[in-house]
């Protein structure tokens, strides 16, 4: 008979069935989608301002005091301290190696050009292609850390091809003193050695750079006769915004009790990675660009604050519009209900018939909004940031707790005023 | 008159009659009403509110001596920030740098408004006190680390004025002008500023005895890229010794993530919207769909369907209204709870915004009850009154 019941009304109310299945459908798909955007958005936005460039700075721990000296100090540098080139794939193998998106050497060493003026050289990668001791592969270079030089002539020097090690990419600044083109052959010298590097491209990067020249790794090792050294490596990595515990570790890491050092030691705070950095390169120090990792906190901490407001309010919205979509249909019913009453129907029975067919529709615009969700927030991911929002399955009972608390909410109370009505006066009709 | 009279006693009072009902569609078309305009001032207030954080990473134009000019005076300094729109400005800092010596060795002494660095350049963590008063020093972490100084320690910077080393070298006792300075706190920047030395503007002119002009000048403005390129050119263009020119880093990277943030919000707003308008749309028609009965009574009795859809679309209308009207306050109210959550600053009211809400609210439940009222009256009164 329950059953009977229940088959004869969701039939024959198809169309008033239909709605509270696309409200419930509307309102699941929309807690979906927002919930996974939220959660995914830290990520997203952290990715984004990689944009600005490395967060942090690897350099020798002698240097790292008179490295600005240099001018006036004049020291050779084969004397002065350096990194050593073969422990640069070390800095994927840290605790949060996956974190580590972009890293580049540097070697850079005063020259001379054929006329005698005298201009920095840097020699780094471009867009070195990396085979990692795991089995992993990585693309980076200073094409991935200079975002915003604009290539006016020319192009990146493209490490895959040949003849890249004979390249040089020049300032503007320098191109135009020197009235250097695209193409051209220049000469440097140190006292060490002499090269010939052929200019693919001139940069304008808005700033000192401008007047250096930049050529891959090994012609600016032989220049500055330090083979196999780095002067500095420049590290992208995505990190989570500072707290107590970060800044109370970076002033010194011993301070720590063995479950605070556990705590920041496993979470990808800027001064953990750097920490684990100065473990795998020997005699190194890495600090944080505060103007970087410090910007990058805040903006990402205020766009997710912003979204989870965002959220809550539409969830909101949505739970007033499902509880009152469904106060309202079972309010029309007041008819059955009395009938029911009237020939006998337990209120318990009522309740169980009315419930039941409710939450069945209830389930299948849950289900069905949870794919339209999915669908609302991978729109969302690709075209706004051109990556898929990462769904997390903490969604599906946060969704399902919602949606079942929701309805209840908007129907019980309704069903119970119902009840307390008098039969003969609903079915009289008021 | 009598007319228009009896239309609205009727739609006053069948709003009254059946209250609890109503109450059910006032509140749905408010909490729509409340998320449209909630969401569309918080739209429009982001891109203010976030390009304020961007200033985080500092400076975005610097002036820099064009050309033949041996400095920036500090006039040409106003007279070219007479060019910037005085609310955008967040921070001016003017550097003057000079070698020093401290302990016989050289070290870059900066020179600044530190007030104005301080705005420029946010993200400058500075452990012990920003210098409040002349006198006081702010030096970089590997200053404080190689001599081994700190805050509240005092350090004696000398200035030896560039002739002097030349000509003098017999005349060893005249070391130039030595002031005791009170190291206030030291700064980790993780950039070459570490390496230097700051201290005021005055500071440094009583240090080296004469007044100079700057080397160059920060500044860290709040305007877009396109703003920006137009001051630089005004500037560079009308201020002969003045060039500006723009940060890249800063301005290029501040352009393609305020974007992809503002194409976030837009896209959620959409989103939420539409769904929200759906949501509203169909318990207006649930609501209207259970008046069929009411519906075939008046067409027995003699009504038109064109003055049955007129009344209804009337007690949908005012609905509309009342819920547009108390929903755009909500709305603002609900942005402005945001606002001052994530960015700790009022929004500013979007007057235009409440009959925007209006029209909207007034559309959607115009249109949600056409629909069920027009299928209504199509049908025979004899079959809906007699039930299904």
């Amino acid at each position: 008979m329950f059953f009977r019941m229940l088959r004869g009304a969701m039939f024959r109310q198809k169309g008033k069935m239909l709605m509270i299945a696309f409200t419930i459908l509307l309102g699941a798909s929309l807690a979906t989608a927002m919930l996974n955007v939220m959660m995914d958005v830290g990520d997203k936005v952290n990715q984004e301002l990689k944009t600005y460039g490395a967060n942090i700075t690897v350099v020798p721990k002698e240097s790292s005091i008179i490295s600005e000296l240099y001018d006036v100090e004049d020291s050779d540098s084969t004397q002065s301290a350096h990194l050593l080139e073969s422990e640069l794939g070390n800095i994927k193998t840290i605790f949060w190696a996956f974190n580590i998106v972009d890293f580049t050497p540097f070697i850079d060493t005063k020259v001379t050009l054929s006329n005698g003026e005298e201009t920095k050289l840097v020699g780094t990668w471009f867009n070195h292609h990396l085979e990692l001791p795991t089995g992993e592969t990585l693309d980076t270079g200073i094409a991935n850390l200079r975002t915003w030089w604009d290539v006016s002539q020319g192009g990146w020097i493209d490490e895959q091809k040949n003849g890249f090690d004979k390249s040089a990419m020049i300032g503007s600044a320098l191109a135009k003193k020197e009235n250097i083109k695209v193409g051209d052959a220049i000469e440097v010298k140190t006292k060490n050695s002499k090269e010939t590097l052929i200019v693919t491209g001139i940069y304008d990067a808005g700033g000192d750079e401008d007047d250096y020249i930049y050529t891959s790794l090994a012609p600016a090792q032989r220049l500055a006769n330090c083979e196999g050294l780095l002067s500095s490596i420049e590290v992208s990595a995505l990190t989570t915004p500072d707290n107590e515990l970060a800044r109370k570790a970076a002033k010194n890491p011993e301070a720590l009790s063995v479950s605070q050092y556990e705590t920041w030691y496993c979470t990808a705070y800027v001064s953990s990675i750097c920490y684990q950095i100065q473990e795998v390169i020997t005699d190194s120090v890495a600090s944080p660009v505060r103007q970087v990792a410090e910007s990058e906190g805040s903006i990402m901490e205020k766009t997710e604050l912003l979204m989870i407001l965002i959220t809550i309010f539409s969830l909101i919205g949505a739970a007033l519009g499902i509880s009152n979509l469904v106060t309202a249909s079972v309010m029309e019913r007041s008819n059955e209900i009395g009938l029911m009453k009237a020939i006998g129907a337990k209120d318990g029975s009522i309740l169980g018939v009315v419930l039941t067919e409710i939450m069945i529709t209830a389930v299948i615009g849950g289900v069905a909004g949870y794919f339209a969700g999915y669908g609302f927030a991978q729109i969302i991911g690709w075209s706004v940031f051109g990556s898929a929002i990462d769904m997390k399955p903490m969604v599906i009972p946060i969704v399902a707790v919602a949606i079942i608390a929701v309805t209840l909410a908007g129907s019980i109370p309704a069903i119970r005023m119902l009840l307390r009505l008098r039969p003969a006066e609903v079915l009289h009709g008021r | 008159m009598k007319k228009q009279n009896m239309f609205f006693r009727m739609i006053t009072a069948s709003l009254l009659r059946r209250r609890s009902r109503m109450v059910v569609a006032l509140l749905a078309i408010m909490v729509g009403a409340t998320i449209l305009s909630g969401l569309v001032t918080i739209y429009y207030d982001v891109p203010r509110q976030m390009g304020e954080q961007f200033r985080n990473y500092g400076a975005n134009m610097i002036f820099v001596p064009s050309g033949s000019a041996e400095g920036i005076k500090s006039t040409d300094v106003d007279s070219a920030l007479t060019y910037i729109d005085k609310d955008n400005i967040v921070g001016v800092a003017p550097y003057r740098y000079e070698t020093v010596m401290v302990n016989e060795r050289p070290v870059i002494a900066a020179g600044t408004d530190l007030d104005g660095a301080n705005a420029t350049s946010p993200y400058w963590y500075v452990t012990g006190q920003w210098p409040q008063e002349n006198g006081q020093l702010l030096i970089g972490k590997d200053i404080a680390e190689l001599y081994g100084v700190g805050e509240g320690d005092t350090m004696s910077v000398t200035y030896v004025p560039a002739s002097d080393t030349e000509t003098s070298d017999e005349n060893t006792k005249e070391k130039g002008t030595t002031v005791e300075f009170t190291v206030s706190g030291t700064l980790d920047t993780g950039g070459s500023e570490e390496n230097y030395i700051f201290m005021s503007i005055s500071d440094i002119e009583k240090l080296t005895g004469e007044k100079k002009s700057y080397d160059m000048v920060e500044l860290s403005i709040s305007a877009g890229h396109d703003e920006l390129e137009s001051y630089v050119d005004k500037i560079s263009g009308d201020v002969p010794s003045v060039s500006a020119r723009l940060v890249k880093r800063v301005t290029q990277s501040e352009t393609t993530v305020l974007s992809k943030l503002q194409a976030l919000v837009l896209l959620v707003t959409v989103v939420v919207l539409l769904l929200t308008m759906i949501c509203v749309a169909t318990t207006m028609t649930a609501v209207v769909t259970e008046r069929r009965k009411e519906i075939g009574l008046r067409k027995a009795l003699g009504a038109s369907n064109k003055s049955i859809i007129r009344e209804f679309m009337g007690e949908g209308m005012m609905l509309g209204g009342v819920g547009g009207f108390l929903g755009s306050f909500l709305g603002f109210l609900f942005a402005q709870l945001v606002s001052m959550n994530v960015f700790n600053s009022s929004i500013t009211f979007q007057p235009l915004l409440i009959p925007v809400t209006l029209v909207a609210s007034v559309g959607v439940t115009a249109l949600a009850c056409l629909l069920p009222v027009r299928s209504a009256t199509e049908v025979d009164p004899a079959l809906v009154l007699k039930g299904e």
